[in-house]
């Protein structure tokens, strides 16, 4: 190194890795790194972001275009690029984009998805965000924000609600006798209709064992009965409960009674009621906009209280903010404008067969005037329950539906099948702590 | 061919002189080699490395969505063989599923297009069509057969229950939901779906037979069952090799059949190996235990297919 050039070059160098590595530790340590800033009504210099979204199917990929569009009419100095794609693709993706830094600046998630993306560091909290754009958990449904939280910070903002409900054929209930405007709402009137129907030679309740049906009518009575799926830390699965295996023995005693068939396979229940087989489904609201149904004289009402309190299973979305590798933070600040102008003009996401989060739009008079079949939905909202916050939990979930898909076709007793999922909950939860943390 | 005999000419007259043949072998090497340089990058980069890489990965606990990824040495493997681990019980039914299967479909993969090669190797009437009928539903996605069978297969609504019903029989079958049936209906499908395949290579494998053998055969007194024992089957014996071993494997790697049918259900029952190591690889970013997964899976395959070499040699040379 005798070269007095060579020597200032290696000089330089070794003080430009310097000032980057402090560059990084103060990003990383620093507030504006890890949250997005919090501004309702960004004032940036222009910036392009990009928006993922699942929305493939439906009503979606017409009307999030319109909205997208709307947005940059209104919106000068930002310019929102939207890209849907599978929700698994995403799940695939997202992950290893935002590490490369070339994740998206805002995507909407699920309730379960949130805490998993946020443990491994890949998203911005919203606290200040939420502060800026002046929400309040109240602006929400009881519990929402709570499902966006993770380890005492708030990573997801709300973005739509989906109850389960319970659907009705009405030329069912009129075969056999009964009047399709009193519908049943507790343990005995429920079971008074179900005979009814027997009587009249109608299975009244397909009972499945898969997701989408059986997985979340379980989880509502196993709320009704006043259990819970998961410990308060969830360290320990505790759907095996007294509550669980009264939730599932009802669900077995359908069968048992002759009120189900045995062997109802995924989504059996809802073609049996669109073919007229039979007359209730525990299902989403987002068989609302099912084209099949429509065809028949269908109703849907508040899922009836079979337990001991009211309770039912509903997912959410969140608006997430990727904490893309060398972010630009206006673009998250830009993205932060975006959500809360998408959610103020959420209203005609009605229309996919979800429940619009923001309280504002969906007690406007407007939402029931142009979508009253949502109106037992709405109504659940106050006593729904969302998905357990936990990093990884989709493993442990996917343990209770392997339990009530045993018990319902038959392969265990209720107890032992949610005995033995549970076991296995527990060791994945164990297993997820020692992954994530938190 | 004209090229290849050429090839031969030159290396038996050049068999005086070394000098010339070596440097004519070296450029014939040399296309060879550069003909087949394509092939082997995208071997190395999509085959080789990954599964260096993967058995790396192995030793580790490598959840890819997270940075600390500590080294175990071998614990995926143990835990793979002791009984009270988080992944032993799940794996062992996943393999059952798959062992199950593969015992059930394959002799039916064998049997069955060898019987129509045979129908269709005779000059009937028509024979191109039945080949086309036979070979039709192989074109179709995995998704494709699947929902559709989904749909005829359905317990309560299914078109094949109705049908048993309306032939007096019993017409509450839980064929895509309860084992054996779900068995079965996995079975038969993947049977119907792929027969196609194997039936046309081994109808090529038929043509390629020296007519001339049938006929010395029948001067020599043979029936059609000695015929078929006596000429056929040793004719067929290399092109049965390679169906054998295309069929015991990808048997063996069936994942989109039950995934899309059954998921997986009874419980788990129905899970195969590879829907379980997808899983745990893809969807819980189990990595390390996955492809630890793999490499067990691996080596029974591999062990199979030695022992199918050797049992299909031909001993008669």
């Amino acid at each position: 190194m005798k070269n007095p050039t060579l020597r200032a070059l290696a000089a330089v160098a070794i003080l430009g890795l310097g000032a980057s590595l402090a560059a990084c530790s103060s990003g990383s340590s620093g507030d504006a790194a890890d949250s997005v800033r919090g501004e309702s009504d960004y004032s940036g210099p222009e910036v392009d972001i990009t928006f993922w979204n699942g929305w493939t199917g439906g009503a979606a990929p017409k009307l999030v275009p319109k909205l997208v569009a709307e947005f940059n009419d209104s919106h000068p100095n930002i310019t929102v690029k939207s890209n849907a794609m599978e929700w698994a693709d995403i799940s695939q993706k997202m992950p290893l984009a935002i590490k490369a830094g070339k994740g998206p600046d805002v995507a909407v998630g699920h309730g379960d998805d949130v805490a998993t993306y946020a443990a491994q560091g890949l998203l911005l909290k919203t606290d200040d965000v939420v502060d800026a754009l002046g929400y309040a958990a109240t602006d929400f449904p009881d519990g929402l924000m709570e499902a966006g939280q993770f380890d005492g910070s708030q990573y997801g903002v709300p973005w739509s609600v989906t109850p389960l409900g319970l659907y009705i054929n009405k030329d069912v209930l009129r075969t056999a006798g009964l009047d399709p405007e009193t519908a049943p709402t507790d343990q005995k009137s429920y079971l008074a209709a179900l005979d009814a129907l027997k009587a009249a030679g109608i299975q009244g309740e397909w009972a499945d064992g898969y997701v989408f049906t059986g997985t979340f009518e379980f989880q509502s009575l196993l709320w009704q009965f006043g259990g819970d799926l998961f410990n308060d830390d969830v360290t320990e699965a505790t759907f095996n409960s007294e509550a669980g295996v009264e939730a599932l023995t009802w669900m077995t005693d359908l069968i048992e009674n002759g009120y189900s068939p045995a062997n109802v396979a995924q989504d059996g229940n809802i073609n049996a009621l669109i073919g007229g087989q039979t007359a209730f489904n525990w299902n989403g609201v987002w068989q609302t906009t099912n084209e099949a149904l429509q065809s028949t004289d269908w109703t849907a009402i508040p899922v009836p209280q079979i337990g001991t309190e009211k309770a039912v299973w509903s997912s959410s979305t969140h608006w997430m903010f990727p904490a893309n590798k060398n972010g630009d933070p206006d673009k998250s600040a830009a993205a932060a404008t975006f959500v809360k102008w998408m959610n103020d003009n959420s209203a005609d996401w009605a229309s996919t067969g979800e429940l619009p989060a923001q309280n504002s739009v969906r007690e406007d008079p407007a939402l029931l005037a142009n979508y009253p079949a949502l109106a037992p939905f709405l109504e659940q909202l106050e006593y729904a329950h969302y998905e357990t916050v936990s990093p990884g939990i989709t493993s442990a979930m996917a343990a209770v539906t392997t339990g009530v898909n045993e018990a319902m076709l038959g392969k265990k007793s209720p107890k032992d099948a949610l005995d033995d999922a549970a076991k296995k909950a527990t060791a994945l939860l164990k297993q997820n702590k020692a992954q994530y943390g938190g | 061919m004209a090229d290849s005999s050429t090839a031969l000419v030159n290396r038996t007259r050049s068999r005086g002189g070394t000098r010339p043949r070596a440097a004519a072998a070296g450029r014939r090497s040399v296309t060879a080699y550069l003909f087949l340089a394509p092939f082997l990058i995208i071997f190395a980069v999509f085959v080789l490395f990954p599964a260096v890489y993967g058995a790396w990965i192995s030793l580790h606990v490598w959840n890819p969505l997270i940075d600390n990824r500590p080294f175990v040495g071998l614990q995926n493997f143990i835990d793979l063989f002791t009984p009270d681990s988080l992944t032993f019980e799940d794996f062992w039914e996943s393999m059952r599923a798959t062992g199950i299967f593969v015992v059930g479909s394959v002799p039916l993969l064998l049997a069955i297009p060898l019987l129509v090669a045979t129908l269709l190797n005779r000059k009937i009437k028509g024979g191109t069509v039945f080949r086309a009928v036979f070979f039709a539903p192989y074109v179709l996605g995995v998704a494709v057969i699947s929902v559709l069978w989904r749909y005829l297969l359905d317990p309560q609504l299914g078109a094949v229950n109705a049908v048993l019903g309306l032939l007096g029989l019993p017409s509450d079958t839980p064929w895509t939901v309860d084992v054996p049936w779900a068995w079965i209906s996995l079975i038969g499908i993947t049977v119907w779906w792929t027969l196609g395949l194997n039936t046309v290579i081994l109808l090529a494998g038929l043509k390629g037979i020296n007519p001339d053998l049938y006929e010395a055969a029948s001067l020599d007194g043979a029936g059609g069952w000695q015929k078929f024992t006596h000429v056929t089957l040793p004719g067929l014996r290399p092109v049965m090799t390679f169906v054998v071993t295309i069929t015991l494997l990808s048997s063996a790697n069936m994942f989109g059949q039950s995934y899309l049918i059954t998921q997986g259900a009874p419980g788990t029952q129905t899970r195969t190996a590879i829907m379980y190591i997808a899983d745990q690889g893809l969807g819980q970013n189990q990595m390390g235990a996955a492809t630890a997964m793999s490499y067990v899976l691996f080596a029974i395959l591999a062990a199979v297919s030695v022992l199918n070499f050797r049992l299909q040699r031909d001993n008669t040379k």
